[in-house]
């Protein structure tokens, strides 16, 4: 018997805790709104991404605590924990679902179908790909801005001629990003150099295979060789080879430099395309996803010092140093 | 109300899983890590005939029809199983080892079969959404179309291991887990039986990896991971609660087991004071209470729980 109570105990929490979020939304003056976010997992660029997307919709007049609540949820960059969100999401009948990165997006994207909840998604790189643009969905791409990265490795480092990438072999926006790199390197006299790894224990192995082939290196947006970017930089460090990042926070950790985005940005453009949505003056389905135009140059002057390199003219009033 | 059939289609479709782990870890007693790899390969092979659509798949997969889809799936889990088998059996590999040098393979094997860390197939037929299913659900239903199609699956699933586990080879299969001398002395191969238990076992894990994917939509490396933790929990969970309820077959239990684990999620999810990043330690302590729960007062704890 007491199994059974326990059983029911637990079946019970899981009823009204989901109920409870639908009645708040009703006694006030002004219309209020309930969205939820789900984030692929805890990770220092996509908390940003989420920090934006709650400034953008405030931008837009949805405060929350205000007319706004927000449910967040993180998958813990499980794909099971993933869909569990999303139908849980859309089972609550929700205004509008934010979706931080592909997994998440996909998932409710897909559980949302049904019911036509909008879903409006950040940190995609490839929404293409991801099938991501038609039906009841936009959002932001974080897609690099690979030729503006090339130029600036090209400016940096006159003689350079392999650049190295690592890349996880599961993440299916670096594969895309790299196939970029390759198709305009030869713009720039460069060459390609990848090496896959399939997790953070394979990093620093690959490292020290690829350091003898290349002259310099960059980062794409790869977690998994991202979060290893310490061991990376030590050893590329003792070989004197240059590493360049892919957005601000690498760079604040000892990467020369990098054109990258800004991923608060990302999510404030993300949050205000939400804000048009839960207004009703454009069906996501109508809005094309974004992507931003202009990157942003980080520099890291202490880390250039060490090389001895210096930033030709033409960027030095758009860079910012970020050298401790 | 939608909670609960959430619940219930994710507990579904992951019963299937737990099935196929229950038939290596409490019929074989043989800890088969493979089932982390021959899950995403169910949904990698799913991945692959449904988007490619070059003449030799659409003959194969009759034009790509989701359920002949889901038998080659099948029969993939089964090949990866045999892998497994032969390793243990004929090489006299350690049963962790054999799972695991399966397992590391697979992850380069369903990434080229795939072709891709993540194919979605939303614009595809699967074996919920298609022109037959279209016509066979009224409107009214079409809100329980995942979990009916769900819970065909897994009872005939259930239906048909708990056939199989009546026939001769189902009591040698079960005999091999519990006592091999006994099956050496009825003169047959212990080996063999092994063999044919991952076999089944793999081959139902890999169908529950394809109806996943089919249902969430899209393929995902990833998704494997943890694949084994999840499918043993609903295992253990089942067959602990329903322990003293010697009317429901252990099959049936592992079925609950499934819905119950993924209920404490749900609602592990959803207990409001914690941050989003304490979900799992909730799901832990979720986890210890049921357990705690239906050992009941009198035992002590047994060693192999």
């Amino acid at each position: 018997m007491k199994k059974i109570i326990g059983l029911v105990l637990i079946l019970a929490i899981g009823l009204f805790t989901g109920c409870g979020t639908d009645t708040q939304a009703t006694d006030a003056e002004v219309e209020q709104f309930t969205i939820g976010i789900t984030q692929f997992g805890e990770h220092g660029s996509l908390d940003n991404c989420r920090e934006g997307f709650i400034a953008g919709l405030a931008e837009e007049g949805f405060v929350e605590g205000e007319n706004l609540t927000i449910i967040y949820e993180n998958a813990q960059f499980d794909n099971g924990i993933s869909n569990q969100i999303a139908q849980n999401f859309v089972s609550k009948k929700l205004d509008l679902i934010g979706a931080i990165a592909t997994p998440v997006a996909q998932s409710s994207f897909n559980a949302a179908k049904a019911k036509d909840i909008p879903v409006v998604f950040t940190a995609v790189t490839d929404p293409v790909a991801a099938m991501l643009t038609e039906g009841n969905v936009t959002g932001t791409s974080d897609k690099l801005p690979v030729e503006a990265q090339l130029k600036l490795i090209r400016a940096m480092l006159p003689e350079a001629k392999n650049i190295g990438i690592l890349y996880t072999t599961s993440e299916v926006n670096s594969l895309s990003t790299i196939e970029e790199y390759k198709t305009l390197a030869g713009n720039y006299g460069f060459e390609i150099v990848d090496m896959g790894v399939s997790a953070t224990a394979d990093v620093p192995l690959a490292v020290d295979r690829i350091l003898p082939q290349i002259d310099a290196m960059t980062n794409l947006t790869d977690n998994t060789v991202v979060g290893s970017l310490p061991v990376i930089l030590e050893k590329a460090n003792a070989k004197a080879i240059p590493i360049f990042g892919s957005e601000i926070e690498q760079v604040k950790l000892g990467c020369i430099a990098s054109e990258g985005i800004e991923y608060v940005e990302l999510g404030k453009q993300t949050g205000r395309m939400a804000a048009q949505i839960l207004r009703g003056e454009k069906e996501a389905d109508d809005i094309p996803y974004e992507i931003i135009e202009q990157s942003s140059l980080y520099i890291n002057t202490s880390v250039m010092e060490e090389f001895g390199l210096t930033l030709a003219e033409e960027y030095l009033d758009r860079a910012m140093d970020v050298a401790k | 109300m939608d909670i609960f059939i959430g619940i219930l289609e994710q507990g579904m479709i992951y019963a299937i899983l737990a099935l196929g782990i229950y038939i290596t870890y409490k019929i074989l007693n043989f800890p088969d890590l493979t089932v982390d790899g021959s899950f995403p390969l169910g949904a990698a092979v799913t991945a692959y005939l449904m988007t490619n659509s070059g003449d030799f798949v659409s003959v194969i997969t009759l034009s790509h029809n989701p359920y002949i889809i889901c038998v080659y799936a099948l029969i993939a889990g089964s090949i990866a199983g045999l892998v497994t088998g032969i390793i243990h059996v004929k090489f006299n590999i350690r049963d962790l080892i054999s799972g695991i040098i399966t397992m590391t393979g697979l992850y380069s094997i369903n990434l080229r079969i795939a072709g891709s860390a993540n194919v979605p197939i939303f614009n595809y037929d699967t074996i919920f959404s298609n022109s037959l299913m279209g016509s066979i659900f009224p409107e009214s239903l079409l809100k329980y179309k995942v979990i009916i199609i769900a819970t065909i699956i897994t009872l005939g699933t259930k239906i048909i291991l708990d056939l199989y586990l009546k026939t001769k080879s189902g009591f040698l299969l079960r005999a091999v887990g519990n006592n091999q001398v006994l099956v050496t002395t009825l003169a047959k191969d212990s080996g063999n039986v092994k063999i044919l238990g991952l076999v089944i076992g793999n081959a139902i894990v890999s169908l529950s990896g394809s109806i996943l994917m089919q249902q969430q939509g899209f393929f995902e490396i990833t998704m494997g991971t943890g694949t084994m933790v999840l499918g043993l929990a609903s295992v253990i969970i089942g067959t602990n609660v329903f322990k003293k309820a010697k009317f429901m077959k252990a099959t049936t239990s592992v079925i609950f087991g499934s819905i119950i684990y993924k209920a404490a999620m749900s609602a592990a999810m959803d207990i409001s004071f914690t941050k989003a990043s304490d979900m799992k330690l909730v799901t832990a302590i979720l986890f210890l209470v049921i357990l705690v729960f239906s050992e009941g007062k009198k035992k002590k704890v047994k060693a192999d729980a």
